[in-house]
């Protein structure tokens, strides 16, 4: 069977990726289970889909812990251990990186030892097609799946957009296969959890706890600071110093995360921590002081937050 | 309003006091209001909260409070205020706290709530004249379940549940005047974008006591279909076009806080939204366009012609 | 100490005066009025100095109740059947708020169709909401039980709300002598409340009813919910002795009547009980070796107790005022599984259904289901779950029908 789990962030198209895989490996006549797996978070934050296809109905349900290959649609959750993109990796699991970097480099950074594919970034406004990308790029290590496959599960999935939107898709997606397409067959199916060999769950038995402990209250003030949600931004906001003209209050005022605190001179000073970079701050500012910056370059640029 | 402290924008505060890190979706118009608020009020309340997308703030182990919190559930956060304000009520006259450990209470619910499940609790509270705040954030919408349409939701907005091409049928509901009906305390609108205008209405609302309603448009990104940078000028926009009026209700008397002149058109403020798009591609539907400008003229020459009359 | 005739409502205002409560919230609900009635008398008249607030419906009124125990008073409230439900999705909240509270329910029979009289399906209903649930038999267990609960559910260990059930009708409404014990007698059992570091205050940051978003800590504060319930066990049987210690009169999780050396044993919950005992003193007169036993405490189950007072009977018949359509009757599902892999599990474990929506029980009935279990443990067969309901009753119930129109209606008539 195979097991794919992709990664990325809310609105970069992961569960639409995961549907098109699904219905590409459906069409081919394997038995599938595709499904996004949502939390609390929103658009810009990590999220996970996944697929499992296989030639006999399939049992297994629910989270994959060991995946044969792990997608990345934003190469910055690799550096998010929350995100859990490394989780349950093997020494055989593959790994697809929507990443401008060499495979060779995150095959260094993270010290994997299977085989590690990166797919050329898209320009920054087009992000709405990065799950295209990825369902095209993992087609294409896939012996089972072709090109024909992918570009009928991507009409498909995608049809309600419309057919502008859909040749659009499709376009991106037949880009990334080509990319690939001299390493088909570098994702292997994996096999079951053996029955005779495992390492036990390692079960205890709870204990009654006070109520302090075991009550689902927070006894402490503003713990979300410790939710770095500046990793959810693609794109950072800058303030010039220059043409600030130190009003106090507008930026600081109309950010959403009150993440622009004022200094005592007035200069406001934005929390990339937390920033998500919706830049507000910048339609706002009226001395236009604010620019935006991919998060990627900024990163280059050493402008580290 | 000449007894207000805030007279130009920079008297409003600058330090921000609601905790940074929360999952709302960034550009969300009603954590904007929110931040806007606490930092209005400090953290000396309990804001007790009903099933919303705002309800996520807290997700143990992290909460964005310096102060209380209590999620109820959504059809009740009125009656968790009932029972917080009565408890606080009783330890202080029983002497067994002190007026420093006190707090004021705060309903934040969204429309869902506040417009449907929740009204019949709401009624009750202000039947009953309790002593809290009521903190709307309307998205127009059912958003932490995708944007599904609600009773606050405007006529013709797609919806997840309304994608036909005349987008909802219905008519958004009237809460202001539902809880004017009421007589109570004090009755608001508001808009992130705009404020000065809400920090005047919070500091209105807690020079008084009994039931007050802090209602707010919320610009929603995700539901209503923009880039979140647009949030604070979507926000001007309801209210340059005169489809947010913002207005206070006080000693039995409604008046309107700013008078949008002149006032924009509608189309101004809807094809800023995906969720008006197919009122203007593929086609311009300009009867549904008229109907809605029609609908909002009709408000503002009410509001002028109440203007003329002398108060009786 | 006095001692007055009671209605069980009376029992159960008396409890919650004595016990100093700070709160009520409320909403009427036949028939559980006359205790909110009787509190508000007390509270007009300076007798009680507690706030008495009357919500829009019993889903406010939970949470009113919960979110003031959050707070850090004491709180009491009081419902029944409907209006139970409809506070249900408020019972599992402030279960999890882990908030001591004591609600009574004076159990009414579920609609549809709807009824006025008294079954056990409302209470059984809230099973898994993690309120502690203690069932009362008599008038005088009311109030005595109102004090413990209030014990239990401010125990430290425990911290968990309670539900003191009694039947409708047969308690609400019944008269009995009461010993209503003096302020002074009580306070020397119920101190203070000492809400601990759970309450809202100002200074102290604290968001209760937060969102819990992932299995493990989710299973962690559920669990820990249940290890709390079942450590009321323990308590309960603690508090009974202080109690009997102080006022005479002694509370287990079990009531065993004359259960002893018996071959067979009725068990059942509530008011009804007394009359099992009855059956059980005229069973015994006639030479049967029989007896009954009583859980008090239905949330935590006393699965030990139960099976220590049941290893060894040859015949158990379980009678059950309830029924969950599709299973039958649900306390006798309860006791299998604690029953269950024993080694002198009863042979016998019969289920029968009665008193449904306030239908009697007789003596007779009681008589007929000892033989029955008899013949069942001589026979060695477990016999099929029953319907107490007779040839007479089913005339009756014809005799509406014709007049309802029913067997012409379908037949096609209607006219």
């Amino acid at each position: 069977m195979y097991r794919i789990r992709l990664h990325g962030r809310g609105g970069q198209g992961m569960k639409t990726a995961g549907r098109i895989l699904g219905s590409a490996f459906f069409l081919a006549g394997f038995e599938v289970q595709d499904a996004p797996r949502y939390g609390a978070e929103r658009r810009g934050a990590p999220i996970f889909a996944y697929v499992r296809a296989g030639r006999t109905p399939i049992l297994e349900r629910g989270v994959i812990s060991r995946p044969d290959l792990i997608i990345v649609a934003d190469d910055h959750l690799l550096a998010m251990p929350g995100a859990g993109v490394l989780s349950g990796a093997q020494p055989q699991t593959a790994f697809l990186i929507h990443s401008h970097e060499k495979p060779s480099l995150w095959r260094e950074r993270l010290n994997l030892q299977g085989p590690v594919f990166t797919l050329p970034g898209l320009p920054e406004n087009e992000l709405r097609f990065r799950g295209a990308a990825c369902a095209g790029g993992a087609a294409a290590l896939i012996p089972e799946l072709n090109i024909d496959l992918l570009a009928e599960a991507v009409q498909e999935e995608l049809a309600p957009l419309g057919p502008e939107l859909v040749a659009t898709n499709l376009g991106v997606a037949r880009m990334a296969y080509a990319s690939l397409a001299a390493h088909r067959g570098a994702v292997h199916e994996g096999g079951p959890v053996s029955a005779g060999e495992y390492t036990p769950p390692g079960w205890l038995t709870l204990a009654c706890e006070e109520p302090l402990l075991s009550a689902p209250a927070i006894h402490a003030a503003a713990t979300s600071e410790l939710s770095q949600t500046g990793l959810w931004r693609t794109e950072r906001p800058i303030i010039d110093g220059s043409r600030c003209n130190r009003c106090w209050w507008l930026c600081s005022t109309f950010c959403p995360e009150g993440a622009i605190q004022v200094d005592d001179e007035r200069r406001p000073r934005i929390d990339y921590g937390h920033c998500k970079g919706c830049l507000v701050c910048l339609a706002q500012c009226p001395a236009h002081a604010i620019s935006a910056v991919p998060e990627e370059e900024a990163a280059a640029q050493g402008e580290t937050p | 309003m000449s007894e207000t402290h805030y007279h130009h924008l920079r008297d409003l505060p600058s330090r921000h006091i609601l905790g940074t890190g929360t999952p709302m979706c960034a550009g969300c118009g009603g954590l904007a209001t929110l931040h806007q608020v606490y930092d209005l009020m400090g953290e000396k309340c309990v804001i007790v909260n009903g099933a919303s997308c705002l309800t996520l703030l807290s997700v143990y182990p992290y909460t964005p409070f310096r102060g209380s919190w209590l999620y109820t559930a959504m059809a009740c956060a009125p009656a968790g205020a009932q029972g917080v304000r009565d408890g606080l009520d009783i330890l202080k006259k029983k002497g067994r706290i002190s007026e420093a450990e006190d707090l004021e209470v705060v309903v934040l619910t969204g429309d869902g709530s506040a417009y449907g499940m929740g009204l019949s609790a709401t009624s009750g509270a202000m039947d009953r004249n309790l002593d809290f705040l009521y903190l709307c954030y309307d998205n127009e919408g059912y958003g932490n379940t995708g944007q599904q349409f609600s009773p606050a939701t405007p006529h013709a907005a797609h919806t997840a549940t309304s994608k036909g091409p005349k987008g909802y049928p219905g008519y958004k509901k009237d809460l202001f005047g539902i809880w004017a009906a009421h007589q109570p305390s004090y009755v608001a609108t508001v808009v992130a974008a705009e404020p000065l205008d809400l920090a005047r209405k919070i500091e209105r609302a807690r020079s008084l006591t009994g039931p007050r309603l802090i209602l707010a448009l919320a610009p929603c990104p995700t539901g209503w279909d923009y880039e979140p940078s647009a949030t604070v000028e979507i926000g001007k926009l309801a209210v340059q076009t005169g489809i947010w009026p913002l207005k206070e209700y006080v000693d039995g008397r409604v008046v309107h806080t700013k008078i949008p002149h002149p006032r924009l058109k509608v189309e101004e403020y809807l094809k800023a939204q995906g969720r008006f798009r197919h009122l203007f591609a593929p086609r311009e539907n300009r009867e549904m366009i008229a109907e809605i400008q029609a609908g909002v003229d009709r408000y503002w020459q009410q509001v002028e012609q109440e203007q003329e009359q002398p108060r009786s | 100490m006095t001692r007055k005739l009671l209605t069980g409502n009376g029992a159960a205002a008396w409890g919650a005066r004595l016990a100093r409560i700070d709160y009520l919230p409320a909403f009427p609900i036949t028939p559980q009025t006359e205790i909110i009635e009787t509190l508000s008398n007390w509270i007009e008249g300076r007798e009680l100095e507690c706030r008495m607030v009357t919500m829009e419906s019993e889903h406010s009124m939970l949470t009113a109740a919960g979110a003031a125990a959050v707070t850090g008073v004491r709180v009491f409230t009081a419902t029944s059947s409907q209006g139970l439900l409809y506070a249900t999705e408020m019972l599992y909240t402030v279960a999890g708020w882990r908030v001591p509270l004591v609600m009574v329910n004076v159990s009414r029979g579920l609609s549809s169709p709807i009824t006025l009289e008294p079954d056990h399906n409302d209470v059984l209903a809230m099973r898994d909401c993690g309120f502690l649930q203690l069932h009362c038999a008599t008038c005088q267990e009311v109030l005595d039980n109102l004090l413990i609960a209030y014990r239990l559910a401010e125990h430290p260990t425990v911290r968990l709300p309670v539900l003191v059930n009694l039947d409708g009708f047969y308690l609400s409404f019944t008269r009995e002598p009461v010993l209503i014990p003096t302020q002074a007698e009580v306070d020397r059992f119920l101190p203070p409340f000492n809400p601990g570091s759970i309450r809202f205050r100002g200074g102290e940051p604290l968001s209760e009813g937060v969102a819990v978003l992932e299995g493990a800590a989710y299973s962690y504060f559920r669990y820990e919910a249940h290890l709390a319930s079942l450590q009321g066990i323990r308590v309960y049987e603690e508090l009974g002795q202080e109690f009997a210690g102080l006022f005479g009169r002694s509370y287990t999780a079990l009531e065993c009547y004359k259960s002893e050396d018996a071959e067979i044993v009725f068990v059942m919950i509530g008011s009804f009980a007394t009359k099992a005992k009855e059956a059980v003193d005229r069973l015994r007169e006639a030479g049967k070796k029989v007896g009954l036993v009583r859980p008090r405490l239905v949330r935590p189950f006393p699965a030990a107790a139960l099976r220590g007072a049941l290893a060894g009977k040859k015949g158990v018949a379980v009678i059950d005022q309830n029924l969950s359509p599709g299973k039958g009757g649900i306390l006798h599902g309860e006791l299998a599984s604690a029953l269950y892999g024993m080694a002198e599990a009863p042979p016998v474990l019969a289920s029968f259904v009665g008193g449904l929506g306030g239908r009697d029980i007789s003596s007779e009935e009681f008589f007929e289901i000892h033989k029955a279990v008899q013949r069942a443990v001589s026979e060695g067969v477990n016999p099929s779950p029953r319907l107490l309901y007779t040839e007479e009753e089913l005339r009756g119930v014809r005799t509406m029908q014709s007049v309802a129109r029913a067997a012409d209606t379908k037949q096609g008539g209607g006219a």
